[in-house]
């Protein structure tokens, strides 16, 4: 470790006059020790969902039985869903990353409610193992996708009822953090950190957190209802009882489409926070990133019915959220054009977490492009619900959020562990991952446009060629993978040790020893430069 | 752009081309550009950086084009969208039922199937609904999409301008065997469709025949309509009061002893406001014969296993009952038949024995028996079947083998 740790004992090591062992971690009000127990966390579940992907491709490799039969198959992707989206997408880097380095960025000690902070990851604890749960007990695994649609999740006998506890529980915890990084953002900002000196990683989280605050309750709403509708057989969304399967689309999507948007935006703020440091040059449009972030959270409130175009819902609700729908790529767009500025006229160090976000900002405009396929009604009536809107999602959410997080492991992993990986396999691991990832979900768009329905075990022969070129793609994509985290757990025993600054970043973090120390700052900062002024700064080493 | 004389398929597949167009042309800018700077402005070429932090007339250059393009494309989208759900008038109505795991066709006159038969060059309104979950009736081929509601009517329409068959899927996820939801749109020329609507199914049956042969028919109507006996028409299993010899009336159910003894002994219990005037069959009729008008009364016009495993296929009761003895969602017909069978109803283990006074019942209203055990209480009533359809099943599942003891 570094020369700073003999003065300051780093967050990993026990504070002076204590014993560390596990109960240090797992009731630790650290907001450090708490983004790295999630970061383990998320990972771990990160490697369980790709395991399941991975076998879904497996099946799909030819049409009829592969490996596993149709109630299987139901189960896992619907697992897959549970698993990706609510216990490793949505908490991901603003649990993870954002709790580590929000409170430093800002020149704090730590979050404003330390110990609610440890309370949410405990209720992500407490979610993970009801999910678990609910696939070995009650009458076999959930098999209603990750959406559980009405009337099908009201019917199923499968274990439905412990899988909506779990997400109800899940997004406490999201509450919960959303709402300490507002009030740390608001109230702990150190002297000289005005909100336009905010490095746009916390901007990026405050919108976030907005989101977190206002749209999961409505989740939470509604998978008591599915529970209340099992349970005690309500008949809210029975029309034989005078409720309405639709009302329950427009409930979930109220949550969920902002979700998206949960798990986009701290993603692009990373992405703002690594294109300036290697490109040695002030971010370009710093207002207007900050504020498209709050653009998207505000006009990403409002577009949930897009998801709804062939529901039954009336015409008029088509054309209104269409049109809105269009509208929400403005603020998406004008962050891609500023961040492609931003190396204009730069002095481009090519490092690993470089890569990273160019391959975000590729897959991410890939993503978001063909949502315009998605958004406008004519063509949404013939791709909804096929694989087409299967590769869009996972180019936005993972070429997006998840090589975002990459880029972020490899951005602040020096930071973390005062170690640096080896840099070569890091780029071979995304060059790997970059290219299996297209091999993967590219084809899927092309047999999405044929016809071929999502969520379908079997296949019409027609589309047997896509589908084995996408399974080949998912070995190159779980092969680049396994590289990266084997080379980062590499580094995290064998790095070489590295200094305070390894990049020449100018936000706080990188003022602090590497690893951080317990209380972050000897005294409180001042700050009296911008997040991207580079003059003087300098890589050290 | 001549929106009018473009067909739904041509102005949603025009919405596809521009927006591709744009995407890819946005895409190798953005890809380009950025490929661009990493090598031109790599700290070996470029080693001190320029320090501007914005361009105020860029920024809004690339708010406002974009907005304006959107709306633009937003405009192509909503075009092609109107295009599909405008239906021209005069379009033939096809009546659509989903339900796990099949898809049930009505058409004009009341012919059922479950192919989508449709003619050439016009304009057909699908007029959906869903018994059980959602589904979504989807053919690629003419770009629509919609989903199947329960307790709710949605439409789609289309006009094929090529004969043909096309894929039918499901694209809203819907259990088990959502993925063998798929079923055939048939395209055919106007004449072909005509001919095809008015042929009947029904394939008849030697009882039917034999009841021409000994004139019963002359008597007894087949469609309801009042005759010189009672119709045959929902005869079987019915309550009629008769009168007896004595003058004493009671109540009767029309059932397989009854039908008997009305053969041999027609006068013996008369239905109440009929006269006294048919004939013993006793001796004009021989006892094979009689057997089989007998089997044609109770099981059906359309008497026959073949007609039985047609309409199994049509309804989609093979979509969850094999016919090979696997359990997919439902118990297998193979060896159904005489099979006892433990059913839960209201909280409560009952014996019953498939026999077919059950299954009639089982099949033309499931909720109301209760569960077999084992299985999910997923089947829907089938209140349309009529009697002898109900009878043509049941001659099927009893050919597909009675339950070994």
């Amino acid at each position: 470790m570094s020369a700073d740790a003999h003065d300051h004992p780093n967050f990993f090591q026990p504070q002076p006059g204590t014993k560390g062992g596990i109960a240090s971690w797992i009731f630790s009000t650290d907001h450090k020790r708490i983004g790295m127990l999630y970061l383990y966390c998320i990972v771990a579940m990160f490697l369980v969902g790709l395991t399941l992907g991975f076998l879904i491709r497996l099946e799909l490799i030819a049409p009829g039985r592969t490996i596993m039969g149709p109630q299987t198959y139901n189960a896992l992707f619907t697992l897959h869903g549970v698993v990706m989206i609510f216990l490793v997408v949505i908490p991901s880097i603003p649990a993870a990353f954002g709790n580590i380095f929000l409170p430093i960025q800002i020149g704090a000690e730590d979050v404003s409610f330390p110990r609610l902070n440890i309370f949410s990851w405990w209720l992500y604890v407490t979610g993970a193992v009801l999910a678990v749960v609910s696939l070995v007990t009650g009458k076999g695994a959930p098999d209603t996708g990750w959406t559980f649609y009405v009337p099908f999740s009201a019917v199923t006998t499968t274990n439905v009822d412990v899988a909506v506890v779990a997400v109800f529980i899940l997004g406490f915890s999201s509450i919960l953090t959303g709402l300490n990084f507002i009030t740390t953002l608001h109230r702990l900002r150190a002297p000289g950190m005005t909100w336009t000196r905010l490095p746009l990683f916390c901007w990026s989280l405050y919108a976030t957190g907005w989101i977190q605050v206002l749209a999961t309750p409505v989740l939470g709403i509604t998978v008591l209802l599915i529970f209340a509708e099992r349970v005690l057989g309500v008949g809210l969304f029975d029309p034989s009882r005078g409720g309405d399967p639709i009302l329950y689309q427009h409930l979930f999507w109220i949550y969920s489409h902002p979700a998206v948007y949960i798990m986009i935006l701290p993603a692009m703020g990373v992405i703002s926070e690594i294109l300036p440091v290697f490109a040695r040059k002030p971010i370009f449009g710093y207002k207007m990133i900050a504020f498209s972030s709050l653009a998207i959270a505000f006009a990403g409130s409002l577009v949930w019915a897009h998801h709804m175009f062939v529901s039954g819902m009336s015409d008029t609700a088509v054309m209104v959220f269409s049109f809105l729908t269009f509208v929400v790529a403005i603020p998406s767009a004008i962050k891609v054009f500023n961040w492609v500025s931003t190396l204009y006229k730069g002095s481009i160090r090519v490092e690993p977490p470089l890569w990273y976000a160019l391959a975000f900002i590729f897959l991410f405009s890939i993503g978001g492009l063909t949502g315009l396929v998605l958004g406008s009604a004519g063509t949404d009536v013939h791709v909804h619900d096929t694989y087409f809107v299967v590769a869009h999602f996972h180019y936005v959410i993972f070429g997006g959020l998840g090589f975002g997080l990459f880029g972020a492991m490899h951005y602040w992993f020096p930071k973390v562990y005062g170690r640096m990986y080896d840099k070569r396999i890091a780029n071979w691991s995304c060059l790997i991952a970059f290219v299996g990832f297209n091999i993967l979900y590219f084809p899927m768009f092309i047999i999405g446009l044929q016809g071929m329905p999502r969520r379908y075990y079997d296949y019409l022969p027609k589309y047997a060629e896509g589908h084995f070129i996408s399974t080949m793609g998912s070995w190159v994509l779980a092969a680049g993978l396994l590289l990266m985290f084997w080379n980062l757990w590499r580094g995290i025993r064998h790095g070489k040790p590295v200094g305070r600054n390894p990049w020449g970043a100018a936000t706080l973090e990188w003022m602090v020893p590497s690893p951080p120390p317990h209380h972050n700052f000897d005294a409180e900062p001042v700050v009296t430069h911008g997040p991207y002024d580079y003059t003087g700064v300098k890589p050290d080493a | 752009m001549y929106p009018q004389s473009l067909t739904p398929v041509q102005q949603v597949d025009l919405a596809f081309i521009i927006i591709f167009g744009f995407s890819v042309f946005v895409l190798l800018v953005i890809t380009a550009a950025m490929l661009w700077f990493v090598w031109r402005y790599h700290e070996s070429r470029h080693p001190v950086p320029a320090q501007f932090s914005g361009n105020v007339p860029a920024e809004i250059a690339w708010t406002v084009i974009p907005s304006i393009i959107v709306m633009g494309l937003f405009y192509y989208g909503w075009e092609g969208y109107k295009a599909l759900r405008t239906v021209p008038e005069g379009a033939m109505e096809i009546k659509v039922t989903a339900r796990m795991w099949s898809w049930v066709f009505e058409y004009p006159g009341g012919k059922r199937g479950s192919v989508l038969v449709a003619p050439v060059d016009t304009p057909v309104k699908l007029r959906m609904t869903s018994v059980d979950v959602l589904h979504s009736l989807y053919v690629p081929a003419f770009r629509i999409k919609m989903d199947t509601v329960p307790g709710m009517e949605t439409y789609a329409w289309f006009k094929a301008d090529r004969p043909g068959e096309y894929d039918l899927l499901c694209a809203e996820y819907c259990g088990l065997k959502h993925a063998n939801m798929i079923t055939t749109v048939k395209v055919v020329d106007k004449a072909a469709f005509d001919a095809w609507l008015a042929s009947t199914d029904a394939p008849g049956g030697k009882g039917r025949a034999l009841m021409d042969t000994y004139g019963c028919i002359s008597c007894h109507s087949l469609d309801g309509t009042p005759g010189v006996g009672p119709t045959f028409k929902d005869l079987y299993g019915a309550e009629r009061e008769v009168a007896l010899p004595d003058g004493t009336k009671r109540k009767v159910f029309a059932d397989e002893g009854y039908l008997r003894r009305a053969f041999t002994d027609p006068n013996g219990e008369l239905v109440v406001g009929y006269d006294p005037i048919m004939p013993s069959t006793e001796g004009m009729v021989p006892n094979e014969d009689m057997e089989q008008m007998l089997a044609w009364l109770m099981h059906g016009n359309e008497v026959g296993r073949e007609e039985g495993r047609r309409l199994m296929e049509a309804e989609g009761c093979i979509s969850c009952h094999s016919t090979d003895g696997s359990i997919i969602a439902g118990p297998s017909l193979k060896g159904l038949w005489n099979a006892p069978t433990t059913v839960l109803r209201d909280g409560k283990e009952q014996q019953v024995t498939a026999d077919e006074v059950y299954l009639r019942a089982k099949i033309a209203n499931a909720p109301s028996l209760g569960t077999v055990k084992g299985y999910d209480p997923m089947m829907p009533p089938y209140e349309h079947l009529t009697p002898e359809q109900l009878g043509a099943m049941v001659e099927y599942i009893k050919s597909l083998g009675e339950h070994a003891h």
